[in-house]
């Protein structure tokens, strides 16, 4: 057991300990705990494959900016906002059905992959400069530049669509309207669908 | 260099306009800046008030762009020195022609924007910028030649949609549909960026000729480069197949159809599907064009046939049974989903000739379907919108000239002549038999006559129903905006309908600039 | 064979790691947990890519695409809660499947 192998394991059982927190945790904030978990899990193989700027990138963007936006959305919602029991799902077949079935999808597909490979693909012994500032930023600025151009744009839309979308009213405490009846919100002629007795909403904050 | 910028001008053009519409908004003097929300909290909002004048500005850029991608064609973009921005962009005749529809579906789009806001009183100037930037990253979907360039793309179309869907804040069913479309739209993403890291790596390339030469020196044995191959391409598939929204994967389309405001709604409806069928029909031509990935055995026509089949039937029987003509739309739209992956799979052994057809197809129906969501917007106004078929009982008699835009609209959508929506079909339907599709092409055609069941059931009710006694009526709204909109949308419905030539020997050249 | 030492171990993590986020995404109805279901998805489609642009060294191309993906990620996660966010001022709830009054 050389010590690569030895972070490798370490890195991928945090992976899959966090992936599965995530997944199966009734708190949102237990389960930004477990994606934070995965993350480092990550950034620590990214640091074993010689990918040395993604990592500390991984870390910055993720870990310092992903994971901490979920937290602070989770803490504006009130923490006890999503861990409401799960077992109010209105249809009690249908998740585990899709998640079954996409579980078999997923099974087929890597079992193929599994099959199809005869040979395991080792490591090429990379270039010194493998994974360096220098060398994604060359990339980065001399082949990939139209595409890093293009990010503009989708950060551009990002900003604006979150603002434009996000902001509360002024004027308006947030929390303050729930709405009990979408008919209330409705205009135009109602339908019947309308009419429909709809589940009172939980009270928040 | 100066060639280069000329040869990206339409997406230039547009970018720069967005950022102009930017400046307006915020730079602009507000016509109306306090005023009083329906629940009775003070507004205070960029651009409030003046959403005529900065819908006309962005459809002015939009039109713009749509006027320099004809330029570029004529300039033939190839002597352009289109090769320093390969392949990540690929600026050809097949790219400008998408660019073209685009813009145009992106300015109607936003000329009833300016019209519906305003009456609706969602005065929010960010419509106009998000719209702008969606188109953006439609036209650079069409440009793609990348995979890089492909997720960049759609995620600006699809995050400046999603946000387009919410911006009614006031409305639960706008979040819904925000909400909805959002967690598949980017669940379908992320299936689609593993597919393609898949493909990466078993061929180390992310530009779509790369992959299809590495994928055509593949040898015949199963090897591990093969099966990542072929389960790449399946994924993608997959995370297309949802921005397309065919069936199975359509769940998302009703209800964010319906919940969105119906500029949006026809946004959506024409230019995010248009543009996903623009990269779809390129990736499977240039990457996955390997005759071994084009047949029966153990490539995509037997799955784009099924999404088909599936999408062309279970689309049709529930927009039957809709009461809403917004929700009768979305299946609609889901249905012509269906007709387009017919050509689609048609191009399995007629490249050329099915590209093209898909091409036509797409003009015609983009038109369409804006104008007919447009005459919907038209035949009411606040608090009194048209929504269900009952509200449109009458109509016909009382307001006939939205009556006979929304008609002319439905009967292009239905397929019958004189317009776009025929030609479309026949065209498409002529490239299925051509490639010896024949089963396809008769459940297309029994699927088309059932089809025309429910558009002309908006017919009956406009012109053969009066309102029930004391039921609400829908009263047309008044918006200039809006009526040119119809007004530009009739006449290019009608203008393909009497000369389609035109168009299809566009397409044509099109679709051989892709092969 | 040591563990890490072929890249085919990183594929297979890669894939449980996009199983498992594909199925929180399926079976949660709390749209937070369903938004860092599909932060998992994406991470997997890194760790993917920079693992194989180890086999396919010439160049960064894994890399940089990785970076963009990243990019795009924290792009979509800001608009995401933007919209759970007003959603959640409408509704007063996270969970998905409350989000019914759409259909028939």
């Amino acid at each position: 057991m050389t010590p690569g192998s030895a972070l490798f394991i370490v890195s991928a059982v945090l992976c899959l300990a966090g992936a599965v927190t995530t997944v199966v945790s009734r708190s949102p904030v237990r389960a930004a705990m477990g994606l934070l978990g995965t993350i480092l899990g990550i950034a620590l193989l990214f640091l074993k494959l010689r990918a040395e700027f993604l990592s500390a990138i991984q870390l910055i963007v993720y870990a310092g900016a992903v994971v901490v936006l979920f937290v602070f959305v989770i803490m504006l919602l009130g923490t006890d906002a999503g861990s409401e029991p799960e077992s109010e799902a209105r249809s009690k077949i249908a998740p585990p059905l899709a998640g079954g079935m996409f579980l078999a999808f997923a099974t087929a597909l890597f079992g193929l992959l599994g099959g199809a490979i005869k040979t395991p693909t080792a490591f090429t012994v990379p270039s010194p400069d493998h994974g360096t500032i220098e060398a994604v930023g060359t990339e980065m600025f001399q082949n990939t530049l139209v595409p890093f151009e293009l990010t503009t744009a989708l950060l551009i839309v990002a900003v604006v669509g979150a603002i434009a979308v996000g902001r509360g009213r002024q004027g308006q405490k947030p929390n303050q309207r729930v709405i009990k009846n979408p008919q209330d919100f409705y205009v135009g002629p109602v339908m019947e669908r309308d009419n429909v007795s709809q589940p009172e909403p939980k009270e928040s904050v | 260099m100066i060639d280069l910028f000329i040869a990206l001008s339409p997406l230039l053009t547009v970018g720069f306009g967005g950022l102009l519409l930017m400046l307006a908004e915020a730079l602009g003097k507000p016509a109306n800046n306090t005023g009083m929300s329906p629940d009775g909290a003070v507004v205070v909002d960029a651009g409030a008030g003046r959403s005529e004048e900065l819908g006309l500005l962005a459809t002015v850029i939009l039109f713009s762009g749509a006027a320099s991608s004809m330029g570029v064609w004529l300039a033939d973009p190839a002597t352009l020195g289109v090769e320093l921005v390969s392949p990540w962009l690929q600026v050809d005749r097949y790219s400008l022609f998408f660019s073209f529809i685009l813009c145009i579906s992106g300015g109607l789009c936003t000329l009833l924007g300016g019209g519906y806001l305003e009456e609706h009183k969602i005065d929010r100037g960010e419509f106009f910028t998000l719209v702008v930037f969606s188109t953006v990253g439609a036209i650079a979907l069409g440009f793609a030649g990348d995979l890089l360039t492909v997720f960049v793309a759609l995620e600006t179309m699809s995050l400046g949609v999603y946000c387009m869907i919410g911006l009614r804040r006031s409305s639960p069913r706008a979040g819904e549909a925000a909400l909805k479309y959002f967690l598949l739209g980017s669940f379908a993403a992320a299936i689609m960026m593993f597919g393609a890291a898949l493909l990466y790596a078993a061929t180390g390339h992310t530009d779509l000729a790369g992959i299809g030469a590495f994928v055509g020196g593949l040898g015949g044995e199963a090897s591990g480069e093969t099966a990542m191959v072929i389960v790449g391409m399946l994924l993608m598939l997959i995370g297309m197949a949802f921005k397309i929204s065919a069936v199975p994967f359509h769940m998302w389309a009703p209800d964010a159809y319906e919940g969105a405001p119906t500029p949006t709604t026809s946004f959506m409806a024409a230019a995010v599907k248009t543009a996903a069928f623009a990269v779809l029909l390129r990736i499977l031509l240039i990457a996955f064009g390997d005759p071994r990935l084009m047949s029966w055995g153990a490539g995509w026509p037997p799955v784009m046939a099924c999404l088909s089949v599936l999408s062309m039937t279970i689309a049709n029987v529930i927009a039957g049974r809709q009461s809403s003509v917004k929700r009768m739309l979305a299946y609609s739209s889901i249905s012509h989903a269906g007709y387009l992956l017919m050509g689609v799979c048609a191009a399995m052994r007629l490249p050329e000739e099915a590209s093209a057809s898909v091409m036509f197809y797409l003009a015609g129906y983009c038109i369409s379907t804006i104008g007919a969501f447009g005459a919907l917007i038209l035949c009411g106004s606040r608090g009194k919108e048209a929504v269900s078929y009952a509200d449109l009982a009458g109509i016909g008699r009382r307001h006939p000239a939205a009556a006979a835009a929304f008609a002319l609209f439905v009967i292009s959508l239905a397929g019958m002549p004189p317009t776009a929506g025929f030609f479309g079909k026949l065209y498409v339907f002529r490239a299925t038999i051509d490639a010896e599709l024949y089963s396809l092409a008769i459940i297309g055609l029994l699927n088309s006559i059932v089809g025309a069941y429910y558009y002309m059931k908006v017919l009956v009710f406009m012109y053969m129903r009066e309102p029930i006694p004391g039921a609400p009526i829908a009263i047309p709204m008044r918006s200039s905006m809006v009526v040119s909109a119809l007004i530009i949308a009739a006449a290019l419905v009608v203008a393909i309908g009497v000369l389609p030539g035109a168009l299809l020997e566009m397409a044509a050249v099109a679709a051989a600039a892709l092969s | 064979m040591l563990p890490g030492s072929v890249v085919e171990h990183y594929l297979a993590l890669s894939g449980a790691i996009f199983t498992l986020g594909a199925m929180g995404f399926l079976m949660r109805r709390n749209v937070l947990i369903q938004l860092m279901s599909i932060e998992l998805m994406l991470n997997a489609v890194n760790l993917l890519l920079v693992s194989y642009n180890r086999v396919h060294a010439g160049n960064m191309t894994g890399q940089v695409f990785a970076f963009f993906v990243i990019a795009v990620a924290a792009a979509e996660a800001a608009v995401g809660l933007a919209i759970v966010l007003s959603y959640f001022r409408i509704r007063g709830t996270v969970q998905s499947d409350e989000a019914d009054s759409l259909r028939h």
